[in-house]
């Protein structure tokens, strides 16, 4: 611009700015207004959308930390602890928390707190997430009852929370075997439930287990139904082998309970909740049908009864008609005799009449004239075989009719059954016989005797060889012999042969010719 | 021509920014923008509104100065264990666990730094509003280190965001930035901000008409 330079250069005089009007407020203070409005509104929001304050007391603060520790429902984050403090008369913990607006109204006096740490108990493997992160506060909420803001924590968590549909049930047991709270409870293998409560009654004879079976699977009890403890492996040898009956790994470890009906009866109908059934100590049991008449009986057997255990099925002809209850060695004072007694229960229960129910409702006379009759039938106890492989034996009950007569002693204080040898009993005694006879035979005498008379067979056989030898007196004597039969032979051919020719010199003679 | 109506008629000169044109500004108006006749830039001699937007920025920076330390500035997530921390909390656990010249860095770069900026400014600000002519060397010296030190106090968050990006494990470790770290960032930001709006000239006009008065 040569106009601008020559100007500037000629006119040192400066040139004047352009004035423009400009509003007397900045712009720049809007900065700080936003802020402060975007800062009080936070600050408004963070005090309106504050939740209730509830305080829980726990036995013990471990693993919870304040400002840290959360409370979840269902994983889901609802607040945080705000706040511990050692109980006024130091009993325990008193945990503030600071919940979400929303769960007001699930605070009432049902609801339930508890911590929620790692657990890993045989078979159970729970929060293992708060290994790592810490534990954290579970809440079962409930809407029913008063709403509260004071709580007892739970010591640990509940096994049923009230979220989960199904009902209770209780059931009665001798022994409680290893069912613990939180043992599930199985229906044909599948886990259905849990137990929640195992206590002694008041008595001290039962043992108290409630199960909590989830829905639909509670509508499966019925009233037929039966509950059995399916805990630890029941592993038996029996006379049909080795027995293994475990429902999972799991009931294994921890224990558990299982349900069904026996498929032989009728389910019946529903139950209410809270329904009392008895607990078997196994499927067995509770498969068994209810036998409540029992008839002992005392059997002796010869041999060895080795095979022979508690709880070995006495059978009819290959049907359980009872069991053997006890097998000991008795050593008789008297005769100075051992003597094995197998003591046996008969059911009769076991066996139904054609007339239909069972033999149960005869008086004992008639029972004993029954007993009296089978026996003289030829009824008898015999061991057998119940299993090859493990040599576990079986009483069988059958008819011999050819047995030697026997008769029931019922004066005795357990009547005794008379047996039979088992067919493998006499098979050992027949074999034992064989081999002893086999034993009494002179085997060494026979020997000699066979060596003496091969002896004189040689020498008979020798003196014969000698006889023929070609060298020896004889056999020249004998060769003489044959010579002169030679000769004989020729005159008597000679002798032929004239004759044919001159037969009448058999009259005339012979003739000068 | 006597001294003072020589340093008068400099006060009323100005170069334009774009063509470097001496203009001839007028005296004693405010509220008016002046433009250059030859090009048309904006001309001034000192930063517009130099005061009214360092205040501005410096009260914008001290309230966010507030969330900044009480919100957690990171947090460290350790096989599923979260950990949120403050500032100040950071600083405290360095120093808990026996890393104190780590800690004395966190806490002299995030907490005391924006903390004397922010009273450096608002004294500078204060003092050329007052119109002191006490010290100007001295207090054009604070504004050159404040200036200086200013974009250090951005290590916090850049450690922040460079771990971030580093560390994200998912449940395993990952570190997170808190809400903290947005308004730390944001104080920095408006800090530094303030610095580079405020004019260390105003300083110096007013140790001069001090001294054309006397
Ligand atoms: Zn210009």
């Amino acid at each position: 611009m040569p106009e601008a330079d020559g100007r500037e250069h000629a006119s040192p005089a400066v040139a004047d700015a352009v004035i423009e009007e400009r509003s007397r407020l900045s712009i720049v203070w809007v900065i700080p207004i936003v802020a402060v409005l975007v800062g009080t509104w936070l600050a408004y929001r963070a005090f309106t959308e504050r939740g209730p304050l509830v305080t829980i007391t726990f036995e013990s603060a471990a693993g919870l930390e304040a400002g840290k520790t959360k409370v979840k429902y269902k994983d889901v984050e609802i607040g945080a602890v705000e706040q511990i403090d050692l109980s006024a008369d130091l009993s325990g913990v008193v945990v503030q928390a600071r919940l979400g607006r929303e769960a007001t109204r699930y605070l009432t006096e049902n609801t339930r707190f508890w911590v929620v740490r790692a657990q890993v108990s045989a078979g159970r493997v729970s929060g293992l997430s708060t290994l790592f992160s810490g534990a954290y506060i579970g809440i079962d909420p409930s809407t029913e009852g008063r709403p509260q803001r004071h709580f007892q924590g739970l010591p640990v968590a509940p096994v049923v929370t009230s979220d989960v549909p199904g009902r209770l049930f209780t059931l009665r047991a001798k022994a409680g075997g290893s069912l613990e709270v939180g043992s599930p409870v199985y229906y044909r293998s599948a886990d259905v439930g849990d137990v929640v409560a195992s206590e002694l009654d008041e008595s001290g004879n039962h043992v108290t287990v409630k199960v909590f079976l989830r829905a639909p699977h509670d509508q499966r009890v019925r009233k037929n139904t039966r509950f059995w403890n399916v805990s630890g492996i029941d592993l038996r040898l029996s006379p049909e082998g080795l027995e293994l009956d475990t429902v999972s790994l799991t009931s294994l470890l921890i224990g558990g309970a299982a349900f069904d009906t026996p498929k032989d009866q009728d389910p019946g109908g529903p139950v209410e909740e809270g329904a009392v059934f008895e607990l078997y100590p196994n499927r067995r049991a509770m498969l068994q049908p209810k036998l409540t008449v029992k008839r002992p009986f005392l059997l002796h057997f010869e041999g060895s009864v080795g095979g022979l255990v508690d709880g070995a099925p006495v059978e009819f002809r290959g049907i359980q008609v009872g069991e053997v209850r006890n097998v000991r060695l008795e050593f008789d004072a008297d005769t100075n005799k051992l003597r094995i007694p197998v003591l046996i229960e008969l059911q009769p229960e076991r066996i139904a009449l054609n007339s239909g129910g069972a033999v149960v409702s005869i008086g004992m006379d008639e029972v004993r004239r029954n007993w009296d009759d089978l026996v003289a039938r030829g009824m008898r106890a015999q061991l057998q075989s119940g299993n090859l492989l493990t040599g576990q034996l079986a009483i069988g009950l059958d008819f011999h009719p050819d047995a030697p007569p026997a008769k029931i002693n019922w004066d005795a204080p357990i009547p005794e059954l008379p047996t039979i040898p088992s067919p493998i009993e006499e098979l050992k005694t027949g074999l034992s016989q064989f081999v002893k006879r086999l034993s009494e035979v002179p085997l060494e005498q026979v020997g000699n005797n066979l060596n003496k008379t091969l002896e004189q067979l040689e020498r008979t056989l020798a003196s014969a060889n000698a006889l023929i030898a070609p060298d020896s007196e004889a056999g020249s004597e004998l060769r003489r012999l044959l010579r002169d039969l030679a000769d004989a032979a020729q005159s008597i051919r000679l002798l032929a042969d004239h004759l044919e020719q001159h037969p009448e010199d058999l009259i005339r003679g012979k003739g000068a010719e | 021509m006597s001294e003072p109506e020589k340093a008068l008629a400099a006060r009323s000169l100005a170069s334009c920014h774009d063509c470097a044109l001496v203009v001839r500004l007028p005296a004693g108006r405010a509220h008016v923008a002046a433009r250059c006749p030859r090009c048309g830039a904006k001309v001034h001699r000192r930063k517009v509104d130099s005061l009214a937007r360092t205040w501005a920025l410096v009260i914008t920076a001290a309230m966010l100065y507030v969330p900044a330390n009480i919100y957690p500035v990171m947090t460290v997530t350790s096989l599923g264990k979260s950990q949120s921390d403050t500032i100040m909390s950071g600083a405290i656990y360095l120093l808990q666990h026996g890393m104190w010249p780590l800690a004395l860095v966190v806490f002299v770069a995030s907490v005391l730094v924006p903390l004397l900026k922010l009273a450096a400014l608002s004294g500078l600000l204060i003092s050329v509003q007052r119109g002191s002519s006490w010290r100007p060397r001295d207090r054009t010296r604070l504004y050159r280190i404040t200036e200086v030190v200013g974009p250090w106090s951005m290590v916090d968050i850049y450690v922040v965001t460079i771990l971030m990006a580093l560390v994200s494990l998912g449940q395993l470790a990952s570190i997170e930035a808190g809400l903290g770290a947005v308004f730390f960032a944001g104080v920095v930001i408006l800090t530094l901000l303030a610095a580079e709006s405020f004019d260390p000239r105003l300083i110096w006009d007013r140790a001069e008409a001090s001294h054309a008065r006397s």
